[in-house]
């Protein structure tokens, strides 16, 4: 029996929903209207059908950008996934002081991305970046002008992957250590009569056990990379020569610098495209794994 | 759960003490770039920029924190983000759970399939594709740059995360609570305001520390959204980016100063960010 009539589900839907239709599916409706037009500086706009998605898919810069997001998602997360996992494992051991410093090492999860970016853009910086520095004292550089972290178009990305890897490393750990929690005792009960040694408790215990958040953790995260914007704002702009630059930000770019605001809706809509498809798709994927 | 008892001996001590050694050297490495700052923001101001920069400071001094102050009115700043980030979560939580208790009584059905998925795809836009729209709906709306402005467009922002979350968390909650409570006389919204919401509060106090922290932490909207006189923290810090502005001394404090109470809350409510995590995760 459900208490709720029709009327009162319209009554807590609605505020919400209004919220979220002005702001946020009004938004999308004026934006993917907008990729079909054209506006020129006037201000005046003429129809021109799909021309400018053709203009993104002959741009150098579109594609660069695609490729650049691409390449930050999967490196970025790649290792992020890694160092989360071995990070959860290594939290998962009770030993004194394993709460300190799981707290401590969960410190990057609340800055504010923004700041993240410049922080590592202070560190990376090879006037006053303490990263050189200590590169050089370690004998790996020979001087602290030898990588320019941010001005080389060759490094320029990696720059903002280690800032993205610092900023939610912590995150996927807490994601992966509350399911290795999550595993019952029983498991490792048989696993301990069995005589199993440490590894093959992990890979053969833990890891399959926690597919399902693992999974869950990668498409969350895989997302948020993808959409990125403050950290490589914060650090480079996009440059040098577009080598850093996401779409989050050639969009940006396309609508602030350079008013083009027809050539950017379009780009926009084809990124939510992208991103609403690998959402669709990994739901199926994990809907599958939980009915096993 | 690694509590020892799988492969003990002198392996089992090597791996414990591998463990605390690889939880204490990422800890150390993690920590690093925050202290760093923390420890920049306490030195004189033209050793920030030194080209030869140090770890510790060689005088400790609040001469950044001063120069802070003088420089731009981040109080007014700190106001507008504090404003923006609360109230902004509390009508998020309050339309959020209210949504939310809705959906998980009528799942099954068509409407609330649809409605989930269009949640989910809400939730999946990238931010800097709509922030443009947004800015024009809000000049035409006349808000620019007004307080309440983004108190609104974060709740709006912010409430298919937050709906995302508390459907799990109200689907938990068994139908019989509703039953006998209609029973009793209770209209729906009594019912949700007694009986749903409190059993539900660890959840919805969850969700509301990560949306707290999303809307402090935003930039973007701030940035287009605000110019003077609603002014947050983020954009005031993102200034001092300009290429000229060497003077990082005041950034390194507004970094610590706009990141320290974040920081030193989330060791306090550490439990509920787990559990957060966690219905999060194991959500579908």
């Amino acid at each position: 029996m459900n208490i709720l009539k029709r009327r009162d589900i319209l009554y807590f839907l609605l505020p919400s929903a209004v919220f979220m239709i002005a702001f946020l599916f009004f938004p999308l409706l004026m934006l993917i209207f907008d990729s079909f037009f054209q506006t020129s500086d006037t201000g005046a706009r003429s129809f021109i059908g799909f021309g400018n998605y053709l203009q993104a898919f002959t741009s150098g810069v579109f594609w660069k950008s695609t490729g650049n997001t691409l390449i930050y998602v999967i490196v970025a997360v790649g290792i992020e996934l890694v160092l989360g996992l071995t990070l959860a494992i290594v939290f998962s051991h009770k030993f004194k002081g394993v709460s300190v410093l799981r707290t401590l090492a969960l410190t990057p999860l609340m800055i504010a991305p923004l700041v993240a970016g410049l922080i590592w853009k202070f560190m990376l910086s090879n006037q006053f970046g303490i990263v050189n520095v200590l590169l050089e004292k370690l004998g790996i550089i020979a001087s602290t002008d030898s990588i320019l972290w941010l001005s080389d178009e060759r490094v320029a990305l990696i720059s903002c992957i280690i800032a993205d890897i610092w900023l939610t490393t912590p995150f996927m750990m807490l994601m992966l250590l509350a399911g290795i929690q999550g595993i019952s005792d029983s498991l490792f009960e048989a696993a301990r009569i069995e005589g199993a040694t440490r590894m093959q408790v992990i890979f053969k215990i833990v890891i399959p056990v926690i597919k399902p958040v693992i999974i869950s953790a990668l498409v969350i995260r895989v997302i948020d990379a993808a959409r990125s914007f403050d950290i490589i704002w914060a650090m480079t702009q996009g440059g040098p020569n577009f080598s850093s630059e996401l779409l989050s930000v050639h969009i940006y770019e396309m609508l602030q610098r350079y008013g083009d605001v027809g050539y950017a809706s379009a780009v926009a809509v084809l990124f939510i495209i992208i991103l609403i498809s690998i959402t669709m798709l990994s739901m199926k994927k994990v809907w599958n794994v939980e009915q096993k | 759960m690694f509590s020892g008892e799988i492969g003990e001996g002198w392996h089992g001590k090597l791996w414990n003490a591998a463990v605390i050694v690889i939880g204490t050297l990422f800890t150390a490495i993690f920590l690093f770039p925050y202290v760093y700052i923390l420890l920049s923001s306490l030195k004189p101001s033209d050793e920030v920029i030194s080209t030869t920069p140090t770890f510790w400071p060689s005088d400790f001094t609040l001469e950044n924190f001063k120069n802070m102050f003088n420089s731009m009115p981040i109080g007014d700043y700190f106001v507008n983000s504090l404003w923006a980030a609360i109230l902004s979560t509390i009508i998020c939580v309050i339309l959020g759970s209210m949504a939310s208790f809705a959906i998980s009584r009528t799942m099954g059905s068509k409407f609330s399939y649809i409605f989930l998925v269009c949640v989910l795809c809400l939730k999946m836009l990238p931010l800097t594709s709509v922030a443009v729209p947004v800015y024009k709906i809000v000049q035409q709306l006349g808000l620019y740059d007004m307080k309440i402005t983004l108190i609104v467009v974060y709740s709006a922002i912010n409430l298919p995360f937050v709906l995302w979350m508390m459907v799990s968390f109200f689907q938990a909650v068994p139908k019989d609570l509703d039953e006998a409570a209609c029973v009793d006389g209770a209209t729906p919204f009594q019912t949700f305001r007694k009986i749903i919401l409190p059993v539900c509060a660890p959840g919805i106090i969850s969700t509301g520390i990560f949306t707290l922290l999303l809307a402090w932490n935003d930039f973007l909207f701030a940035l287009l959204l605000t110019s003077t006189n609603a002014k947050t923290v983020p954009v005031a810090i993102s200034e001092f980016l300009t290429a000229y502005n060497l003077d990082l001394g005041p950034m390194t404090s507004a970094a610590v100063l706009f990141s320290l109470p974040v920081i030193i809350i989330s060791f306090f409510v550490q439990r509920y960010l787990v559990s957060a995590t966690m219905a999060g995760s194991v959500k579908e």
